[in-house]
C-alpha cells in the first residue's frame, strides 16, 4: 500500500509543512519541476505526496482519498459533518495560527458576550421585521456555535466568500464570523470579538482520515511517531 | 391523488378529516426555503434538502406542512375560522428513519374561544389515534408556557430577564445555565470609560448622540441596522440588570415550579397549590389552564392519561401556550405532537393575529405501530 500525504500547495504553509516532514526524517523531492503538484519522499517509495489547496486537502481526507494531510483545524471541522469519527488530528503544528469569531459593530456598547448577542437576536425581528444576519463562510461552525453550544435559535447565515469583515458595514449583515490572527482586520472595520465568542483556535494540523486498512500498518504508525517526534 | 405509497390507512385517516369538519389542502413540494430558516432558526438547514433557483431564490423540498398552510391560507385570504387537514409527504434529514415520509394534521385557524379549540386539537389527535391503533393504551405530555410566563411575571423579575426565560423555556440545560447567571451576575464589563461616563449622567440624549456620533465617524450609519437609540436603551436595561441578582427564594420557587409533574387531573390542583404556596397570584393563566382542563373532560379525553410536565415547551419564539405530544403508553416515539403558534401568522406576514393550533401525525411511526400490535 502507498500512503498519500497531502500537502499545501502553495505559500507559508507549504514551506512550513515540508519543513516539518523534513525534521521528521521525510524530506521531499519534487517529482519534476518545482511547481509540479505530486512529490516523493526521498528514499521512500511507500509514500507519495500530493500538493492540493488546504481546502480541498480537508475534503480529500473526509473521504479517504489520502491517508494523510496538513491542514488548517478550522477548515476540516467546517467541512466534514462527525468529524471525529472520520479524521483523528495526529498533531498540531504551531503554525498556521488563526481563530474563528464572532465579531459584531464595536458600536454596539450594549453587546459584549453571546448571552448579550441571544438577547439581540430574540428581539431582532420585532424590532426589524427580520432575523438577525450574519455573514460568514463557515456555516456548520456558526451553527454548532450558535444553536447547540449557546441556544441561539433565532438568525440567519448570508453566505460570504471574502472581505467578510466589511459586510456589517456595507448592510449584507449585521455580524460576522470570521477567522482572524491579529485582530488588525477586524478593528480597521470597527468590529469587536465578543469575550466569549472564540468558536476556534484553530492552527495548521497532521491529519489522518480514519481508514480501516490503518489499523496495525507499520508504515502508518512510522509516519505518526516521526511527525510527533519531529514536533519534540 | 393516487393512493400507492400512501399509508395503507390514508382511507382511514382521510375519513377523520372529513368527520372532524376540516377542509383537505396541499401545498407545492418545493417552498421557499426562507420562511422554515426564518420561523425554525438557522439548525434546520442541515435537516432540510436545499436547491436553488435559476434566479438565485432559496428553495427546500416541504419539510413540514404547518408553515406552507398558514400561508397559503394568507394568499387566499379566505377568513377565519378555518379547519385545514393536510395528508402529504415530507423530507427531512433524519438519523432514524427515511428521509422522505408521510404526514397529515390539523391546522385549526381563527378560533378565538381558545380553551375550546386548544381541548378540540387533543381530542381530535386522540380520537384519530384511537381509530388507527385500536385496542392500544396512548398517553400524553401537555406543556403551558403561558402558565411559566405568569409564574415569572408574578415574581416581579425585571422585564429583561422574563423575556430571556421565556425565550429558554423548553430547552432544560439553556433554561438551567440562564438561572444560574441570574443567581450570580456578573459585572458589565466591556465599557470604556468615556461611555460609563456617559451612562452615569442618566441622561439618554447625550448617549444616543455619543453613538450617533460614532457612527457617523466610521461611516457605519448609513447600513446600521440598530439604531442609536435601541444600542442606548438596551445598554441602559444591561446596567440595571447587572446591579440585581435573582433573589433565592424565586431561584427556588422556579426550580420547584419546573419540576411539578401531575396527571392533568390532578394538575389545576397542584398549580393552585403551588401558587397559594408560594403566594403567586397566576390568575387568568390558571383560568385558562383550568378552563382547557374542563374542556378536555367535555370533549371525552381521559385525564389521568395526560400528564401536565410544567417544563414542557418549545424554545420557539412563535408557540405561545399549549403543547402537547401522543405515544403508546411506555413508549418514546411521538405518534402526534402539537401545540398553539398564536404569533406564527403575524411572523408569516398576516395583518391581523390569528389565533392558531394545530397537530401533526407521524404517519411512518403510526404504521409501525400497527404493526407492532
Amino acid at each position: 500500500m502507498t500512503i498519500t500525504i497531502a500537502l499545501p500547495s502553495k505559500g507559508r504553509m507549504k514551506d512550513d509543512s515540508s519543513a516539518i516532514l523534513e525534521r521528521a526524517g521525510l524530506k521531499i523531492t519534487a517529482i519534476g519541476s518545482d511547481r509540479s503538484y505530486r512529490g516523493r519522499v526521498e528514499g521512500r517509495d511507500d509514500i507519495e505526496i500530493a500538493y492540493l489547496s488546504a481546502s480541498e486537502i480537508a475534503r480529500e481526507i473526509g473521504n479517504g482519498t489520502v491517508d494523510f494531510g496538513v491542514t488548517g483545524e478550522d477548515l476540516v471541522r467546517e467541512d466534514l459533518s462527525n468529524v471525529d469519527t472520520r479524521v483523528e488530528f495526529c498533531a498540531r503544528l504551531g503554525f498556521g495560527h488563526a481563530d474563528v469569531v464572532v465579531a459584531v459593530p464595536e458600536i454596539w456598547l450594549d453587546v459584549d458576550s453571546m448571552a448579550d448577542l441571544g438577547d439581540v437576536a430574540s428581539e431582532f425581528r420585532a424590532r426589524h421585521g427580520r432575523r438577525l444576519a450574519i455573514a460568514t463562510k463557515y456555516w456548520r461552525l456558526t451553527q454548532q456555535f450558535f444553536s447547540r453550544q449557546h441556544g441561539i435559535q433565532l438568525y440567519r447565515i448570508v453566505e460570504s466568500l471574502g472581505a467578510t469583515e466589511g459586510a456589517p458595514a456595507a448592510g449584507q449583515a449585521d455580524i460576522i464570523v470570521d477567522i482572524t490572527s491579529t485582530g488588525s482586520t477586524l478593528k480597521a472595520n470597527h468590529l469587536k470579538i465578543l469575550t466569549d465568542g472564540i468558536i476556534l483556535r484553530s492552527e495548521a494540523c497532521f491529519v489522518r482520515a480514519r481508514k480501516a486498512e490503518h489499523e496495525g500498518d507499520a508504515v502508518v504508525q512510522e509516519i505518526v511517531s516521526r511527525v510527533k517526534t519531529a514536533l519534540g | 391523488m393516487p393512493l400507492i405509497d400512501m399509508p395503507e390507512f390514508s382511507g382511514e385517516l382521510l375519513d377523520e378529516f372529513a368527520a372532524r369538519k376540516t377542509m383537505r389542502v396541499n401545498t407545492p413540494v418545493i417552498q421557499p426555503a426562507a420562511p422554515f430558516l426564518d420561523m425554525a432558526g438557522e439548525d434546520l438547514r442541515r435537516r432540510i434538502f436545499l436547491t436553488e433557483s435559476e434566479t438565485g431564490e432559496s428553495l427546500c423540498l416541504r419539510p413540514e406542512f404547518t408553515i406552507p398552510v398558514c400561508l397559503r391560507h394568507i394568499e387566499t385570504a379566505t377568513g377565519t375560522p378555518k379547519r385545514y387537514a393536510y395528508l402529504g409527504e415530507v423530507f427531512r434529514q433524519r438519523r432514524k428513519g427515511g428521509n422522505e415520509f408521510y404526514q397529515a394534521g390539523i391546522e385549526d385557524l381563527g378560533d378565538s374561544d381558545v380553551a375550546a379549540a386548544d381541548a378540540r386539537a387533543i381530542g381530535d389527535a386522540f380520537g384519530i389515534l384511537n381509530r388507527l391503533l385500536p385496542g392500544q393504551t396512548l398517553s400524553a405530555r401537555l406543556g403551558d408556557q403561558k402558565v411559566f410566563e405568569a409564574v415569572i411575571a408574578a415574581l416581579g423579575l425585571p422585564l429583561g430577564w422574563q423575556k430571556r426565560l421565556v425565550q429558554a423555556f423548553g430547552d432544560t440545560a439553556q433554561l438551567d445555565a440562564l438561572l444560574e447567571s441570574l443567581v450570580s451576575p456578573k459585572p458589565m464589563t466591556g465599557l470604556d470609560a468615556r461611555v460609563a461616563g456617559l451612562l452615569a449622567t442618566g441622561e439618554e440624549k447625550v448617549l444616543v448622540d455619543y453613538i450617533d456620533s460614532v457612527m457617523q465617524e466610521t461611516g457605519y450609519s448609513t447600513n446600521a441596522s440598530r439604531a442609536p437609540q435601541e444600542i442606548a436603551r438596551r445598554l441602559r436595561e444591561k446596567l440595571a440588570l447587572a446591579a440585581t441578582r435573582l433573589p433565592d427564594d424565586s431561584f427556588q420557587l422556579l426550580k420547584q415550579f419546573l419540576s411539578l409533574q401531575a396527571p392533568l387531573s390532578e394538575a389545576s390542583k397542584t398549580l393552585s397549590d403551588f401558587a397559594e404556596k408560594a403566594k403567586l397570584k397566576l390568575g387568568a393563566a390558571l383560568a385558562d389552564f383550568d378552563a382547557r382542563v374542563a374542556a378536555l373532560a367535555n370533549g371525552g379525553v381521559d385525564l389521568g392519561s395526560v400528564t401536565y410536565g410544567a417544563a414542557f415547551g418549545r424554545p420557539l419564539d412563535y408557540y405561545t401556550g399549549l403543547v402537547f405530544e401522543i405515544t403508546q403508553e411506555g413508549q418514546t416515539a411521538v405518534l402526534a405532537g402539537g401545540g398553539r403558534f398564536d404569533r406564527l401568522m403575524t411572523l408569516l406576514g398576516a395583518k391581523d393575529t390569528i389565533p392558531a393550533v394545530g397537530f401533526s401525525l407521524w404517519l411512518d411511526r403510526i404504521e409501525a405501530a400497527r404493526t407492532s400490535a
